[in-house]
């Protein structure tokens, strides 16, 4: 017997037990349904995140003094190392030092509040060029200028704000050449950034910077950077330039044993893998917890097919006794299995798709604007496997229970 | 001397165990010749139900040898016998057995499903058979709106589609009336008159009266083995 014809007496017996065969596919489709959105949801998310450290370009090194943080101590003890000196910014710049660096930029972080004529908001401050924003994050200025060397030499009070600063402490007006306030200190506004959202770890339009050599002395009273980021020339040359840096600092800080260095160096790509390994072990962690379903869909599969097999008695004998071998019998009932768990993985993909669609949907809006959609092919691929598989396993034993009626047998029983 | 389709020798068939040990065929020996039609008669728990499912291959005995078409039986696998089963055998049933919710035609074309015969000619063979038992106006019909003869019409175009070189029949009109009986035993005598050997069970005098041969059987024993035409 062709597979034709088995497909077909597969179908009919199915659809002459609807509601049957309904329930039965439920219980394979939740668990299709709920492992892809599982999928589509880890996917989504591994999406996003990369999307924006990519936004943040795959050269980037950053260097903060310290250890590196393993808790949330670990991070203020950041703020308060003084091991980040201009000294190791200095020597850094050294080509002979760092070859393949492109450009060093210190930072220093500014806690606190801007103010304007009584508004006052609390933006994310930072103490650096803002130069390096106009040239890495493709942030432009909206109107007037970015601060020069000599502003930092100087130790000039400038500030360039973002757009969101900017809508919050002076509306429709005006922002440029205004005065705000900065812990007492008037800070002249000569640049304001064009609106640009989100990119990696930074809010441009929340951004407040102003010249670290002004933040340092008249607002933090330190002469140490809170951190350094380096742009090596391109992704290729970034673990050679970590090398480079930490070797530099090592011997500026005069430090023999890794161990007890006094900084760390991050590379953005290095934690773009280890943040795709944590989304990847999540998915499958929370994937197999839900093929659990399945299982128990599976089960459904078998003990319907049993149920099937025994009440088709008579079916199975009449079958053998025009004919059909035990291999034929196996077939026809094995298929009926897969044919249930096969509707109930394509259904689960379908729903599956079409619900982290809608959650999509509903992230984008309302959590992560560049939240995008996925669904990956493979997840496709896998789901049709897996159910295929379950159809087999569960419907083995009852096919070949169906099979090995003796037609005598089968044809007595009432 | 016609061809011997069938050879049995000391068949016995046993069932249980022990304590609950039945023996439902004691020693039967027979041979059927090519185109014969016997009837195998015998009351109820006699045996002749066994009797006719070992000879048509649907069931084995327990000791003793059964050579079907020239070749015993044990010779043959599983497979082998499907096919012999497909091929050489027609079966039909007391209970009819026809497939729910399935037409007169899908119903007769069953067999071949099973069959090597290609996909083209099975409307073709299974019109032919369905035109003997004179059933051309029911083929879209599905078994529920059929009457009892019609269903063991039916029954007995699949058993002929394959063009078997015997037809076994267990009880065929045991659930009909008596005029659809008799229609049937017509369909069936003609068979017999073109060639196919035809074997068959009953209680009833009058049916066993279209067969050339009657066989009694009476507590799993052969009782008497008559020529009657």
């Amino acid at each position: 017997m062709n597979i034709k014809h088995s497909f077909k007496i597969a179908y009919k017996a199915l659809k002459v037990n609807k509601t049957r065969s309904f329930l039965t596919v439920l219980g394979v489709l939740i668990g299709v349904t709920a492992i892809m959105m599982m999928v589509a949801l880890g996917s989504g998310a591994e999406n996003l995140i990369l999307d924006e450290i990519s936004g943040f370009g795959g050269e980037t090194i950053v260097v903060r003094p310290g250890k590196q943080p393993t808790g949330p101590t670990d991070i203020a003890g950041t703020l308060f190392n003084d091991s980040l000196t201009e000294r190791d910014v200095e020597l850094l710049r050294r080509k002979s030092n760092v070859p393949h660096a492109e450009k060093i930029t210190p930072f220093v972080v500014v806690p606190g509040n801007v103010s304007y004529e009584g508004d006052t908001y609390t933006p994310f401050m930072l103490g650096g060029d803002v130069n390096f924003f106009v040239d890495f994050y493709d942030a432009p200025l909206l109107e007037g200028d970015t601060f020069t060397e000599s502003d930092a030499k100087q130790l000039s009070k400038v500030a360039v704000i973002g757009d969101k600063v900017r809508q919050e402490l002076f509306g429709e007006s005006d922002a440029l050449g205004k005065d705000i306030q900065i812990k007492d200190q008037k800070f002249r506004i000569i640049g304001v950034l064009a609106k640009r959202g989100q990119v990696a770890v930074f809010d441009i339009d929340n951004l407040v910077v102003i010249p670290h050599t002004t933040a340092q002395k008249y607002i933090l009273g330190i002469d140490y950077f809170h951190e350094f980021i380096v742009m090596a020339r391109d992704v290729d040359t970034v673990d050679r330039t970590i090398v480079d840096i930490e070797a530099t600092l090592r011997g500026a800080h005069k430090i023999d044993d890794p161990e007890k260095d006094d900084f760390f160096v991050v590379s953005l790509s290095g934690a773009a893998e280890q943040i795709q390994t944590v989304i990847a072990t999540l998915t499958a962690f929370l994937s197999s917890v839900v093929a659990i379903a399945l299982v128990v869909g599976g089960v459904g599969v078998m003990n319907i097919m049993l149920v099937s097999v025994t009440e088709r008695t008579r079916e199975i004998g009449l079958r053998k006794a025009v004919g059909a071998t035990e291999k034929e019998i196996m077939q026809q009932f094995l298929l009926e299995a897969i044919l249930l768990t096969f509707i109930g993985g394509f259904v689960g993909i379908v729903l599956g798709g079409i619900l982290s669609f809608l959650v999509a949907l509903g992230l984008a809006q309302f959590v992560a604007s560049n939240w995008s959609f996925s669904f990956p092919f493979s997840a496709i691929v896998l789901g049709m496997g897996v159910t295929t598989l379950v159809g087999v396993v569960f419907g083995l034993y009852p096919a070949k229970k169906a099979a090995e009626r003796s037609p005598i047998d089968a044809l007595r029983y009432e | 001397m016609a061809d011997k389709l069938i050879e049995a020798k000391n068949l016995r068939k046993v069932y249980g165990e022990a304590d609950a040990r039945t023996v439902a065929i004691d020693d039967i020996s027979l041979d059927i010749d090519k185109g014969d039609f016997v009837a195998i008669m015998g009351p109820s728990g006699s045996g002749k139900s066994t009797l006719l499912h070992i000879l048509a291959l649907l069931d084995k005995p327990t000791e003793g040898t059964y050579i079907f078409d020239g070749r015993s039986i044990d010779k043959y696998s599983e497979d082998e016998l499907a096919k012999l089963r497909n091929e050489k055998a027609g079966f039909v049933f007391q209970a009819f057995n026809l497939l729910p919710r399935t037409t007169v035609l899908e119903n007769v074309e069953l067999p071949l499903l099973y069959s090597d015969i290609k996909e083209s000619d099975w409307q073709e063979r299974a019109l032919k058979a369905i035109r003997i038992v004179n059933l051309e106006h029911r083929l879209k019909h599905e078994s529920a709106q059929l009457s009892g003869g019609e269903k063991q019409r039916v029954a007995i175009a699949r058993a002929l589609v394959n063009d078997p070189e015997i037809i076994f029949a267990d009880e065929p009109t045991g659930n009909l009336d008596t005029k659809a009986g008799k229609d049937l035993m017509e369909i069936v005598a003609n068979l017999n008159k073109e060639g196919k050997t035809i074997i068959l069970v009953t209680h009833e005098e009058e049916i066993a009266e279209y067969a050339k041969r009657i066989i009694r059987v009476r507590d799993g024993k052969l009782e008497s083995d008559t020529k009657t035409k």
